[in-house]
């Protein structure tokens, strides 16, 4: 390690999704790997020139299944344990494990656990919440959200160098170009 | 920034350009809350003898109440959530306030089982905790089912509307002038970016809670039945209960956001947002709904004639008993009223449409009244048969919630973006994206 660098990257900003996109698939591939855009709309087509993401594509829904799986059994374990074992209670010599009359509620709760994990995974995976962001220091930034589209490479990327980096990112014709500080 | 639909529906967050109207509807509703607020106070000092209940009614207005409005919380969802699942274009004018009528309709709906315990501070008792005395609660006890599906419906509807909602907060943090409003929707944005990375897991999650409410609310609405279906009362013991429980929720849940549609257009002034076309498709969708409720009253009356004496006396006593002005209402308002949808210049007429909402929603409430009173009209032993009559306790309970409802309807408005912004930008096609 060498310390940190000057900047936490550079941004592009531009008019338009497609304008976008056109640049990140140029940036992927004169082999900048630590690139993101951002956009006020999903825009699906930036989806293949974020490295990493492909490989993590499957976290999310298996996530939502371990929940599934571990509220969903925890909780039929939980009704034959309490029911069967730990408190039997003999009405009439009905069976003590009635696992019909579990059901319902383990199917409720495998519910409940998708759709928790679903969520806390997109907040892992996302790392939110995270209310400081160097890119929020970018004075144009907020129209992330309104009306501009950016593309930001981060220092971190291997191939990174601020001049080099501003040329590659200016050759795009963005509407604007900044270091973003840290 | 002039003009595009989805700015106006972050301006009417920002700009707080709400009139007297809004006060006064508000007022209104703070007053259904009061009524909601006493009567949950007399009825926790003096205890459920001040309600019209006894044997063998034991389950009256609190019963029914809390029946419709689960109906009407599962219904939004499941449109919400059917909506999102199709990938439908037109779904974005819709989606977010169906959503937030479930939420408020779900919270409406947890309160009666609460309320209706007799010992309503002991509620945690349903809880599966270590407790010092050692008594699990009986889990092959539908109301301990039950519990876990209002858990689940509510914490899942919360997270469903608020995933939606985050893109959203982050464009109001950055539109927000005010230092407190940068503040509060900034920390309700949680840091939002709009990164592609955030959208690639946000709209991964947001399908996920969509496909997930589902089968959440058919399994909750099913539930709610297995509650009547598992007792042993001759008109509730039905094995059709389940589906016909969901069928008449969807009507009363259609009913209730065509109502709100028609409202946030009207008073709002999201006309282009909120088009014609929506609000013909919600008529159309309560429409074949009424057809198929027509279905299942004729289904219920043909399994009562085949099903033998006894099923058949009490189907014929809920029609011409003392319950028959009840019955007959039901149907009327259900399926009744929405035949006029069948004309198209009803569904294009707001006045029309809000009262064949407020009618069909009346009727599927007369209908719960039908189910859970009428069914306790002739239980087994004619020792047991009697007669009931509400208490204005009980009536208050039901004002008081759709005072309740209608105040959190009208924060919702106020304060955070009624229309999916970031979704109508992109459908409609805003600065940089094609429609």
């Amino acid at each position: 390690m060498t310390g940190r660098p000057a900047a936490y990257g550079l941004i592009a900003q531009f008019g338009s999704a497609d304008r976008l996109v056109m640049a990140a698939r140029a940036l992927h591939r004169a082999g900048y790997r630590r690139i993101d855009g951002f956009s006020p709309v999903p825009v699906e087509d930036l989806d293949p020139y974020l490295s990493g993401e492909i490989r993590r594509r499957w976290l999310l829904p298996l996530a939502a299944l371990a929940g599934a799986l571990a509220l969903g059994g925890g909780g039929y374990l939980l009704q034959w344990w309490t029911s069967a074992v730990d408190y039997p209670l003999n009405v009439g010599g009905r069976p003590l494990h009635s696992w019909p009359s579990f059901l319902p509620a383990t199917v409720i709760l495998g519910i409940l656990g998708a759709a928790v994990a679903a969520v806390l995974a997109m907040f892992a995976l996302n790392r939110l919440p995270e209310p400081y962001h160097p890119l929020f220091n970018d004075p144009h930034f907020h129209r992330a959200s309104a009306d501009a589209f950016f593309l930001c490479v981060e220092s971190a990327d291997p191939l990174y160098d601020p001049r080099r980096t501003r040329r590659a990112l200016e050759e795009l014709h963005p509407d604007r170009v900044a270091e973003v500080p840290w | 920034m002039t003009a595009a639909p989805h700015h106006e529906a972050g301006a009417i967050v920002l700009e707080q350009r709400f009139g007297w109207r809004w006060a006064a509807g508000f007022a209104a509703a703070l007053g259904g809350v009061l009524v909601l607020v006493v009567a949950c106070a007399g009825l926790f000092v003096w205890g459920v003898g001040v309600w019209g209940t006894n044997v063998p009614y034991v389950w009256a207005f609190d019963i029914i109440n809390y029946v419709w409005w689960i109906g009407i919380a599962n219904a939004a969802s499941l449109l919400a959530a059917a909506l999102v699942l199709r990938g439908a274009r037109w779904r974005t004018g819709i989606n977010r306030f169906a959503e937030a009528a479930a939420l408020f309709a779900v919270l409406c709906a947890g309160l009666f089982p609460i309320l209706h315990l007799g010992r309503p501070w002991l509620f945690h008792w349903v809880f599966p905790y270590p407790a010092t005395f050692e008594v699990w609660p009986q889990f092959r006890s539908p109301l301990v089912w039950d519990f876990f599906a209002i858990l689940t419906h509510i914490v899942v509807t919360a997270l469903f509307w608020y995933v939606g909602l985050i893109p959203d907060l982050a464009a109001l943090r950055d539109r927000a002038r005010t230092r407190r409003g940068q503040v509060v929707f900034g920390a309700l944005a949680l840091g939002w970016r709009g990164s592609a990375r955030h959208w690639l897991n946000h709209q991964k999650a947001y399908r996920i809670l969509a496909a997930l409410v589902v089968p959440l609310v058919v399994f909750m609405q099913s539930t709610v039945s297995f509650e009547f279906a598992v007792t042993v009362v001759p008109d509730w013991h039905r094995a059709r209960f389940a589906p016909y429980f969901v069928v008449s929720g969807l009507l009363s849940g259609l009913a209730m956001v065509l109502v709100v549609a028609l409202l946030v257009r009207t008073l709002l002034g999201l006309h282009a947002l909120v088009t014609r076309r929506h609000i013909d498709i919600i008529a159309k969708l309560l429409l074949a709904n009424a057809v198929v409720m027509a279905w299942s009253y004729g289904f219920e009356g043909f399994v009562a004639w085949q099903a033998g004496e006894h099923a058949w006396q009490s189907a014929l006593r809920r029609a011409t008993g003392p319950f028959a002005p009840l019955t007959w209402g039901a149907m009327l308002g259900t399926v009744g009223a929405a035949q006029a949808l069948w004309f198209a210049r009803v569904r294009r007429s707001t006045a029309a449409l809000i009262v064949i909402g407020v009618l069909v929603n009346a009727g599927v409430w007369l209908d719960r009244l039908v189910i859970v009173v009428g069914g306790l009209y002739r239980d087994h032993l004619p020792s047991s048969w009697g007669t009931y009559w509400p208490t204005w306790w009980e009536v208050g309970l039901l004002a008081g919630t759709i005072g309740l409802f209608c105040a959190l309807m009208l924060l919702f408005v106020r304060f955070v973006p009624a229309i999916s912004m970031f979704e109508t930008h992109a459908e409609h096609g805003g600065p940089g994206v094609e429609p």
